[in-house]
């Protein structure tokens, strides 16, 4: 009977030891995951993922880290030089203000587009917003983690 | 100009300062929300940790508890005897097999209680519960074992303190009035007596076939049986809580043995004047004009000595030596006490008194003070056994089939250095003992043993007989045992309590001895 | 891999399977998982022997066999093959996690009395829902690899939503003074398990994207700042929404569930404490407000307050509940070794669908009680964690989400339980009996898996770009 006994407390002692075995394998995980996040590249705002860029600069699939400030155009100043004959030499700017994203026209001739919309002016933007000078396509995602 | 980052080229990073505040983005708030939920989790594992902790042995012995009412259901609960082997209660069998419980005698009605399958459980029956049923055993590894049975394995037999005989007595000296005794052994804290009158029929409570009615005609009985006054009743102490202000004022310092107050003759024929209100007492034609010292005043039961001694002692000082000797809370005990205070609390003049002449009046027991009958048998046991309170308890062991628990004495206060409880102890053998004693405490004397005490005679206000009281212990050379008498509306402390008090440490001597 | 095919499926065209990807991590942790629940199952077996309750016929049939607990371990590795040969780089951790939730479960509802559901008995109903639950995890974490058809159709989700409360509320039936089940046909359930996910959809997509205008846009009243008062609408929507089903249906469980989460996911999305500190007024201005009107909710918060008055009547449950917990103390009393019966009946009637935390508080003690708090701390930390990296914001207020309707509803049915919170009747996911818990809470996880998805494949470009897909070379280089 006693025999008996002491192998049930043994089992329950290891059930509920297997049970924290488990959260310390899971949590050597979840730490290794962040060692792993640690090494990427950290703080940026915001990318740009090109979608579709017929004239071939910027690559169709590049992507972009974003600053505070980010000019696109033809023109070789502009931050993000977009090769396309739809697109003026300053064509548009991407500012992080507060906690947002916003797409302001510098007066293109053809005009910036947000998920198909026209933007007058300035628009604030959100993650995942597709936007469109000439015939380059890009995507506004949030940063890599 | 920028190109794809990865490796092919620059960023565009860095090129113009910030506009704007940084707000938190999503990952922010997201790791905000994550640690308030980390947080909440934090409170349900504090909760569990209450639950499963701190509350696991009270809520899990309890008699609501679902595995003490299934095992009780179905166990044969353990005996209950007295401190000889004497059965108080046990379990018999009804038609269909379902247990249920019997009682020696009415006498132990207050102390033992009843089980009942209607009607819950009180007194030791209720407090054991776990234990008689077998649900919870009183050793740790046992308890260990237990667990995983489904009968529970063990249900205890509980071996008491208590003298059947000696109970008998008492509940037979109080006769029909209302009242209490408490008899407990000063050198161990063991209870000996713990009688409660009325008394009633627990048996019939607890057979099913009675109890609807039993019960339903005591709960409606005006004089309350099925309170336990020994341990709940609270009363108006009158004179016996003189003892109280002597243990506060020698304790503290504030008086002596020797101290005499000179304006105390005078006080006795005009009134003490304290705070504006006159103090008064029956004047003393034997020592109405000498300073009384200790002895003296104890002897005679001076009222104004107590007083002063009360007040040069203060509040504060008395209310918490009275807290050393349990009051202020309900006394540890195996049944459920209730609370002895010296004040009703929240004044400003020290220790909860309101003012100088409340102190004054309760430092003679009148005032706002109240106390149960094994409060003040304590009082005495702590006097007879050299200043230390030893706890009380009512159970010497569990008696389980894997073996016996004994309930070992154990010392729970350290009340009064031995040379001044001697001092008090001496002054209460002169109050039974005394020339002039004898003539206020008649009755308590027992032939061929010296008995110390002091009797009470609670004033009630209105035009109702006074609460009559004695505490005492016996023999007064070598305490062996200390009392408590109350009978409630039973006239003075001399008349009624006293001799019940004799009575009784004369029948305890005989026991004592056989 | 599709040229070496003998039948030759034309590369790109047509069905292309995706390379498989081992999930190591997820194998050694399920192996782990079915190591423990062994060690369970034995000690349950162990215990019941002892106690002489080994009764074959009534639940220890397919207990004492150990067939239930493989078959679940089995749904467990189907899932796990599913996710690899998926070739996803999802999320490793959520399927193991919520497996060993689902097993202590399989064991709890196997030691109980089994006449609690009707049909196959308690423990076989249960391993019946919770292997849809792990397929549904699988399936969903495998195969769902867009949200363009949850984030485009925001408004026609929480349209579905809606009219399925409204149904419920009209055509559903009362179990124990609540309308929560509903019927069609031979099937019912209780939609509210599914409102809460298309509530979430819902509003994952309207604050996704109006949250720009959140964040910047305030109109002042008083002191307060309150949002943009077109803004506004959605908010008392969801307070009224919230109200209607306390007192329609009398479920506070699913109120609280809906308004908290919604409260969380408007601050996560905003950064605004002042939306949460008004949304929290409003709902004990509401709160207060039912308090006074409604008896059963009035029932309800003075049972909270002291169970103990009402031991024998209106707070029987929460007060026996809490006896459990006691019972348990530091180490339980071991699997089959508590919760006792009082002439065959469980003091707690409904045990397998309220009270599981304070079951497993008794049998598995406050430490098994830690480890299962643990459990779903970490689902909560993998699902924020993937809304913190989540692509976008959309899926990132989803992910919140969605972790948060399980860590949430975990902690409002713990906390009742434990006397924390007046005492709701919502499940313990993955651990309560119930076929539409077990189903949703499936569904959540399987979304979460699929969102945790870090192959950096882009849909978008390959249906429009020439060629093949192109991996992004700083991707590559991993």
């Amino acid at each position: 009977m006693d025999g008996t006994i002491v192998a049930i407390w043994m089992l329950r002692l290891l059930f509920l030891a297997g049970l924290y075995a488990f959260l310390w394998a899971v949590v050597r995980v979840l730490l290794r995951d962040l060692r792993a996040a640690a090494l990427e590249p950290g703080a940026e705002l915001g990318r740009l993922l090109v979608l579709e860029s017929p004239g071939g600069e910027p690559e169709v699939g590049a992507g972009f880290s974003l600053d505070a400030v980010t000019t696109l155009g033809r023109d070789v100043n502009a931050t993000i030089l977009l090769d396309d004959e739809f697109v003026s030499t300053m064509h548009a700017a991407l500012t992080y203000r507060g906690r947002v994203w916003y797409l302001e026209d510098l007066g293109s001739t053809n005009g910036s587009f947000v998920n198909g919309s026209p933007v007058e002016g300035t628009a604030p933007l959100a993650f995942g917003d597709e936007l469109q000078f000439g015939n380059v396509r890009l995507r506004l995602e949030r940063p890599r983690r | 100009m920028t190109r794809p980052d990865g490796g092919r080229g620059g960023t565009a990073r860095g090129s113009a300062p910030r506009t704007g505040p940084r707000h938190p983005g999503i990952g922010a708030t997201v790791g905000r929300v994550a640690l308030a939920l980390a947080l909440a989790f934090g409170g349900l594992a504090a909760g569990a940790g209450y639950w499963q902790v701190i509350r696991s042995a009270d809520l899990s012995s309890s008699p609501d508890d679902a595995a003490v009412i299934a095992a009780s259901r179905r166990v044969a609960r353990g005996d209950i005897t007295d401190r000889d082997g004497v059965r108080l209660a046990w379990s018999v069998l009804d038609s269909n097999g379902e247990p249920y419980r019997k009682y020696s005698s009415r006498s132990i009605s207050g102390v033992i209680g009843y089980a009942s399958r209607a009607f819950g459980s009180a007194g030791l029956e209720r407090s054991y519960d776990a234990q008689l049923t077998g649900v919870a055993a009183a050793d740790p590894v046992q308890d260990l074992v237990r667990k995983f049975r489904t009968e529970p394995s063990d249900p205890q037999a509980i071996r008491t303190t208590l003298a059947a005989e000696l109970q008998q007595a008492a509940v037979a000296a109080l006769g029909s009035d209302r009242g209490a005794v408490v008899m407990l052994d000063p050198r161990t804290g063991e209870v000996l007596v713990l009688a409660s009158t009325p008394i009633f029929d627990a048996s019939a409570i607890a057979d099913p076939q009675t109890s609807t009615a039993t019960f339903a005609a005591l709960q409606a009985d005006a004089d309350l049986p099925l309170l336990p006054r020994a341990t709940q009743g609270r009363y108006v102490p009158g004179s016996v809580f003189k003892i109280v202000t002597a243990i506060a004022a020698l304790g503290s310092g504030a008086v002596t043995a020797a101290t005499t107050f000179p304006e105390q003759p005078g006080a006795e024929k005009a009134g003490l004047l304290v705070g504006g209100y006159r103090v008064r007492d029956g004047h003393h034609p034997a020592t109405g004009s000498t300073a009384l010292d200790l002895i003296g005043a104890t002897e005679v039961s001076c009222n104004i000595w107590y007083a002063l001694a009360g007040l040069q002692t203060g509040g504060d000082a008395l209310a918490s030596w009275a807290a050393k000797l349990g009051f202020g809370e309900p006394i540890p005990f195996d049944i459920r006490t209730a609370t002895s205070q010296v004040t009703n609390g929240g004044g400003t003049f020290g220790g909860g008194f309101s003012d100088a002449v409340e102190l004054a009046n309760a430092s003679y027991g009148q005032a706002e003070t109240v106390v149960t009958p094994l409060q003040m048998a304590l009082v005495a046991s702590t006097i007879a056994n050299n200043g230390i309170l030893m706890r009380p308890h009512l159970v010497q062991a569990f008696i389980g089939k894997a073996g016996t628990v004994s309930v070992n004495p154990e010392v729970w206060r350290r009340v009064l250095p031995a040379d001044l409880a001697g001092e008090i102890a001496a002054a209460m053998k002169q109050a039974v003992e005394g020339r002039l004693g004898r003539q206020f405490t008649t009755g308590a004397r027992v032939s061929g043993m010296t008995v110390a005490g002091k009797s009470g005679t609670a004033e009630l206000g209105g035009t109702g007989e006074p609460n009559s009281w004695f505490i005492g212990f016996a023999p007064a050379d070598d305490p062996q045992i200390a009392i408590a008498v109350i009978v409630e509306q039973g006239g003075r402390g001399a008349e009624r309590a006293a001799p019940i008090a004799g009575k009784l440490l004369a029948v305890w001597r005989s026991w004592a001895g056989r | 891999m599709t040229g070496s095919q003998p039948t030759g499926v034309p590369r790109g065209a047509g069905l292309r399977l995706p390379r498989p990807r081992f999930r190591p991590r997820e194998l050694g942790l399920l192996a782990i998982v079915a190591t423990v629940l062994a060690v369970g199952s034995a000690s349950l077996a162990a215990t019941r022997a002892l106690r002489g309750e080994a009764d074959p016929a009534a639940s220890a049939g397919f207990l004492a066999d150990g067939s239930g607990l493989l078959s679940f371990i089995g749904g467990l590795l189907a899932a796990h093959v599913l996710l690899v040969l998926s070739g996803r780089r999802t999320d490793q951790v959520l399927l193991p996690t919520v497996g060993m939730l689902g097993g202590i479960s399989l064991l709890l509802m196997e030691r109980l009395p089994q006449s609690l559901a009707g049909g196959l008995g308690l423990g076989r109903t249960q391993l019946v829902w919770l292997l849809a639950s792990v397929a549904l995890v699988g399936v969903i974490g495998a195969v769902v690899r867009s949200d363009a058809w949850l984030r485009l159709y925001k408004y026609s989700w929480a349209a579905v939503g809606v009219g399925i409360l409204l149904v419920t509320f009209v055509f559903g039936h009362d179990v124990n003074g609540q309308r929560l089940t509903l019927s069609v046909g031979p099937v019912s359930g209780q939609p509210s398990e599914l409102i809460k996910i298309l509530l979430v959809v819902f509003l994952a997509g309207y604050l996704s994207e109006n949250r720009p205008l959140l964040i910047e846009e305030s109109s002042r009243v008083g002191p307060l700042r309150l949002p943009p008062i077109p803004y506004l609408a959605p908010m008392i929507a969801m307070w009224a929404i919230a109200l209607s089903i306390v007192v329609v249906q009398k479920d506070l469980g699913a109120a609280l569930l809906f308004f908290a989460v919604f409260l969380l996911l408007l601050y996560i999305a905003t950064a605004r404490v002042s939306f949460v500190v008004i949304g929290i007024m409003a709902l004990l201005l509401g709160g207060a407000f039912l308090y006074q009107l409604l008896p059963h909710v009035r029932v309800r918060v003075d049972i909270w307050l002291d169970p103990f008055a009402t031991a024998s009547g209106n707070g029987y449950q929460v007060v026996q509940a809490l006896h459990a917990f006691a019972r348990g103390g530091l180490l339980g009393t071991g699997l089959g070794g508590g919760l006792p019966t009082i002439g065959g009946v469980l003091p707690i009637p409904a045990l397998h669908t309220d009270f599981p935390f304070a079951a497993l508080g008794e049998e598995l003690g406050l430490v098994g009680i830690l480890g299962i708090l643990g459990l779903y701390l970490v689902v909560i930390e993998r699902g924020l964690r993937i809304a913190a990296s989540a692509a976008d914001d959309f899926r990132a207020i989803l992910a919140a989400g969605l972790s948060l309707v399980i860590g949430v509803q975990a902690f409002i049915i713990a906390a009742g339980n434990l006397k924390l919170i007046p005492l709701t009747g919502i499940t313990l996911p993955f651990i309560s009996y119930g076929g539409s818990s077990l189903l949703a809470s499936g569904v959540i996880v399987g979304l979460l898996i699929a969102l945790s998805d870090r192959g950096r494949d882009l849909p978008a470009v390959a249906e429009s770009g020439p060629g093949r897909v192109q991996r992004m070379p700083e991707h590559g280089a991993r």
